[in-house]
């Protein structure tokens, strides 16, 4: 893996390897996607343990129209305290397929080991070469079902290691060991019908940066257009790797106040912006979940730092969809089995939607 | 220019809430204050709580033993601190008052038994209650409201509710939806915004809710803040800008004159708002704001020699302080500045934005200049147009278009939308703006206070400038006065004294033209209000698309 401004020596982006693979048969099965609206794709997010860095990226699949091949998308973002964020377009390098552990459960233990997860922006930076460590169980799938034909199937795995060279171009490349977040995701839906989703996850790191975090918690809102009987909610909370508590939507209370700074908020990938995107709704400045079983409750408070509005073109509508991943703080408070627990990370929360804002109603 | 500069993202000024002593003479006091701030830092509010006042007088008595009276008036409230007479009437007692301010408990908490009564016709008495419950939404968000009512508070000896802060109670069934507002006002400031009127929105209570993305209501910002902070950054940009070479007595200096005596401050928070309300980041307007600001600048330079008017924003006009050919020279020079700044964008820009740019620039620029001319081939011609509509059409061109059109589609621009049917929507409201603001200038000029307005008193009188006013006047007063005033107007302005123009004021007080200005200029404002919700939806909900409502009840209740 080449780091600073070359641009990689390999075949041409997104011909080399097929199709995202997202785990065994059965709830995200390894079948053709069967038109435009059908997509699936890996996502990872990982913070380094100095709290100085982050990065997110999707790797994405993309149903073709009128049979033809899948369309393959891949973007590297990185986000740095100081400077803020950079972004490779939608087309970042990836010269092998990433490790996943809902494809195997473990990263090959020959040594010496490739980088299990690489992506460079063809720009040269930002570039990421990391072995990845899976220290935490799997969340259960969920699902949401709507409007009728529409599905989104995900699943998210909290506690994730990765370790090796971090190259976000705003600050000199480094060796670094970060933790973080993967999920993958597959479904049929357009972009106005998906309406808009809250997920969001932390870790609190333990005692040994090779182990699983003391405790992590994830959390999701799914919200489509249509009605809230199709809305799906969920917190999940791991101790040391183990999944010990879920609050199902019946149980969970969810507000925001406020607006994040529009300053605070950058448009990537950097050519966005160009092309007439439009403006959406502000990003909310806090976000507070509260959830409850029997006597045990859980409660979470995100104060939002900074932001990047990554805009999705949408297949079936103008407007695009936007997919805000925010840095920020998380505080939790929890009680389970009668003892008290509190901390505070650094998390990352996505607050995305817009693809059908009533706006183009007043022009047409 | 980097982040740290940005202004609704910096904290409030705390107007009085820490340190600065407030001082309430009475609960009659109080009320007035607060419509006066009302009016002067948010006119929104004051505007929809007079829509629905209506035309009801509102005779107010308090328990301090002071009264009041409360009426709406060219969409804004007004406060006369003495006993009137009026079909509805309102007691309040010190508690009930406060139950106006204090949303945290519910009125039925606080109100006692002869605390609070209100007579009137059923119709009237709900009219009133609206109004009074639109006053304690909206406007107990406002810092400078707030510190009013905390100051009359703490004179009682009450208690100040405190919010409880992030945490509330343990979750469960029972609980209630997570108080987000509370805990933003625990955030650091400076990376949210409107941590004072924000409120808590649910996105889910088990059951039910609504995308984060969904609209938000109505929010209101502090106007008058938020006019000096954009004015700063557009005066700073500008002072920057021109050069610190020779030479200085005879240029530079003089083009730093009049950006430097400061102004309202409208035409950079129309551009730097409008950017926000279209998704741009506010510090990419700044540039095309000082721009604008700096043709405005040259503008008024050569209009003030055009005019031979004497001051300009308190001090004398720069042709009066340096002589005619350096005025002259100095305005040209602006005008150069501006193309440079414009030019400027492409490196934070773009080619693209930066093109689209200067075509509006080219746009705003000719329009100027043709109702410019329109004005003062009148004046050559001793002519003085019959029609409102003659007007209307000239102080469009004049005013309209670099005033309050452009401003705002620069920042649109700016912000990367260049869509000509969203640009024109655009520009049809504030075009209706820009109208209501020329004509209330004019007002200004004749009744407004010197030291606010900064313009010599009856200066346009003086000048012989073309006004709604003087229109209206000509088609009221009979074919021999006709000829006298117009014989009057066609004297130099070195032969028409101040005596005179007072004579031809108090014409125009008898003749009711002012009132007539007056109302026109309501009404535009009014028509420009209603083309804002009717045709602005698809810009979604935001603070700077508050900013920009403000904007429009501003420009008929301003006093400078």
């Amino acid at each position: 893996m080449t780091s600073g401004s070359a641009r990689p020596d390999a075949a041409p982006p997104g011909l080399d390897v097929g199709p995202f693979l997202t785990g065994p048969p059965g709830p995200f099965p390894r079948v053709p996607l069967s038109d435009v609206l059908e997509r699936r794709w890996l996502h990872y997010a990982f913070i380094t343990t100095d709290e100085q860095q982050a990065l997110i990226a999707n790797l994405a699949t993309l149903g073709a129209e009128d049979g033809g091949e899948p369309i393959r998308t891949t973007v590297l973002l990185a986000y740095h305290r100081e400077h803020g964020w950079a972004c490779s377009q939608w087309h970042a390098y990836l010269p092998r397929e990433p490790w996943t552990s809902f494809r195997s459960p473990g990263p090959p233990t020959t040594f010496p080991r490739r980088p299990d997860f690489e992506l460079q922006s063809l720009a040269g930076t930002p570039a990421v070469a990391l072995h990845l460590t899976s220290t935490s169980t799997p969340a259960p799938a969920g699902v949401s079902h709507f409007h009728r034909t529409h599905w989104k199937r995900w699943q998210a795995q909290p506690g994730v290691l990765a370790a090796g060279r971090w190259d976000d171009g705003m600050v000199p490349a480094r060796e670094t060991v970060a933790v973080g977040y993967h999920e993958r995701v597959h479904g049929r839906w357009a972009w106005p019908e998906m309406g808009g989703w809250v997920f969001g996850f932390c870790n609190q790191l333990g005692d040994r940066l090779d182990g699983p975090p003391s405790w992590a918690v994830v959390f999701a809102l799914l919200q489509p257009m249509d009605e809230a009987r199709d809305h799906t909610a969920m917190v999940m909370v791991w101790r040391r790797g183990r999944m010990v508590f879920f609050v199902p939507r019946r149980a969970l209370r969810v507000s925001v106040a406020g607006q994040l700074a529009r300053d605070r908020v950058v448009t990537a990938p950097s050519l966005a912006p160009l092309l007439g995107t439009f403006a959406t709704a502000p990003i909310p400045a806090v976000l507070c979940i509260d959830g409850y079983q029997g006597g045990d409750w859980i409660q979470l408070r995100f104060r939002c730092r900074d932001a990047a509005r990554l805009v999705v073109p949408s297949e079936t509508s103008l407007q695009p969809f936007s997919v805000h991943e925010v840095i920020g703080d998380m505080e939790v408070r929890l009680r389970m089995n009668g003892s008290s627990q509190l901390f505070a990370s650094p998390g990352i929360v996505e607050f995305a939607g817009g693809a059908a804002e009533r706006s183009w109603s007043a022009l047409r | 220019m980097h982040s740290g500069r940005l202004r609704y993202g910096a904290p409030l000024r705390p107007a009085g809430l820490e340190g600065e002593a407030i001082s309430i003479e009475s609960a009659a006091d109080l009320l007035a204050r607060t419509v006066e701030a009302l009016v002067r830092r948010a006119p929104s509010i004051a505007a929809d709580a007079a829509r629905e006042l209506g035309s009801i007088m509102l005779a107010l008595h308090f328990g301090d033993g002071t009264h009041a009276t409360l009426q709406a008036r060219h969409n804004s409230l007004m406060v006369t601190r003495a006993l009137a007479q009026g079909p509805v009437e309102c007691f309040f007692d010190d508690r009930s008052l406060l139950s106006l301010y204090d949303l945290e408990r519910r009125p039925s908490q606080i109100l006692e038994q002869g605390a609070f009564d209100v007579r009137g016709t059923a119709e009237q008495v709900l009219a009133v209650w609206r109004t009074f419950q639109l006053l304690a939404q909206r406007a107990a968000g406002l810092r400078s409201v707030q510190a009013l009512w905390l100051a009359y508070r703490r004179s009682l000896g009450l208690d100040v509710a405190v919010g409880t802060g992030g945490s509330g109670p343990d979750p469960g069934p029972l609980g209630e939806v997570p108080d987000a507002a509370g805990l933003l006002r625990g955030t650091e400031p400076g990376a949210a915004r409107s941590a004072s009127v924000a409120t808590t929105r649910v996105l889910w209570d088990r059951r039910a809710g609504e995308g984060w993305w969904t609209l938000e209501g109505p929010r209101d910002a502090d106007l008058f803040d938020i006019m000096e902070t954009c004015r700063r950054l557009a005066a700073d940009e500008i002072l920057t800008r021109i050069p610190q070479r020779h030479p200085v007595d005879s240029l530079y200096r003089l083009m730093r004159e009049y950006p430097a005596r400061g102004g309202k401050g409208l035409r950079p928070t129309l551009c730097i708002a409008t950017c926000g309300a279209f998704g741009g980041h506010s510090e990419d307007a700044v540039r095309i704001a000082a721009a604008v600001e700096m043709f405005h600048n040259a503008f008024l330079i050569h209009d003030d020699i055009e005019d031979e008017s004497l001051n300009r924003r308190g001090k004398g006009c720069l042709h009066m302080e340096h002589g005619i050919p350096l005025a002259v020279n100095a305005g040209d020079g602006l005008n150069l500045l501006a193309v440079e700044t414009v030019l400027s964008n492409i490196d934070r820009l773009g080619l693209a934005r930066t093109l689209a740019l200067i075509d509006e620039i080219i746009r705003m620029c000719r329009e100027s200049i043709e109702g410019q001319a329109i004005e003062l081939g009148w004046i050559r011609r001793r002519h003085i147009p019959r029609r409102d509509a003659d007007y209307i059409h000239m102080v469009t061109k004049k005013t309209g278009w670099y005033t309050c059109r452009s401003p705002c589609r620069l920042g649109a621009i700016a912000a990367g939308h260049t869509r000509p049917r969203e640009l024109d929507l655009l520009g049809n409201v504030f075009g209706q703006v820009g109208i209501a603001f020329q004509i209330q200038d004019d007002i200004l000029n004749l009744v407004g206070e010197e030291d606010l307005y900064g313009k010599e008193p009856l200066g346009d009188l003086l000048e012989g400038k073309r006004t709604l006013m003087l229109i209206h006047l000509m088609r009221s007063v009979s074919k021999r006065e006709c000829r006298e005033l117009l014989g009057w107007l066609g004297r130099p302005r070195s032969e028409r004294t101040l005596a005179e123009s007072r004579h031809v004021l108090r014409r125009m007080e008898r003749s009711g033209s002012i009132e007539y200005a007056r109302a026109v200029a309501a009404r535009h404002a009014a028509r420009g209000a209603r083309l804002f919700e009717e045709t602005l939806g698809f810009i979604p909900q935001s603070e700077d698309k508050a900013i920009l409502g403000q904007v429009i009840h501003y420009v008929n209740t301003r006093l400078l």
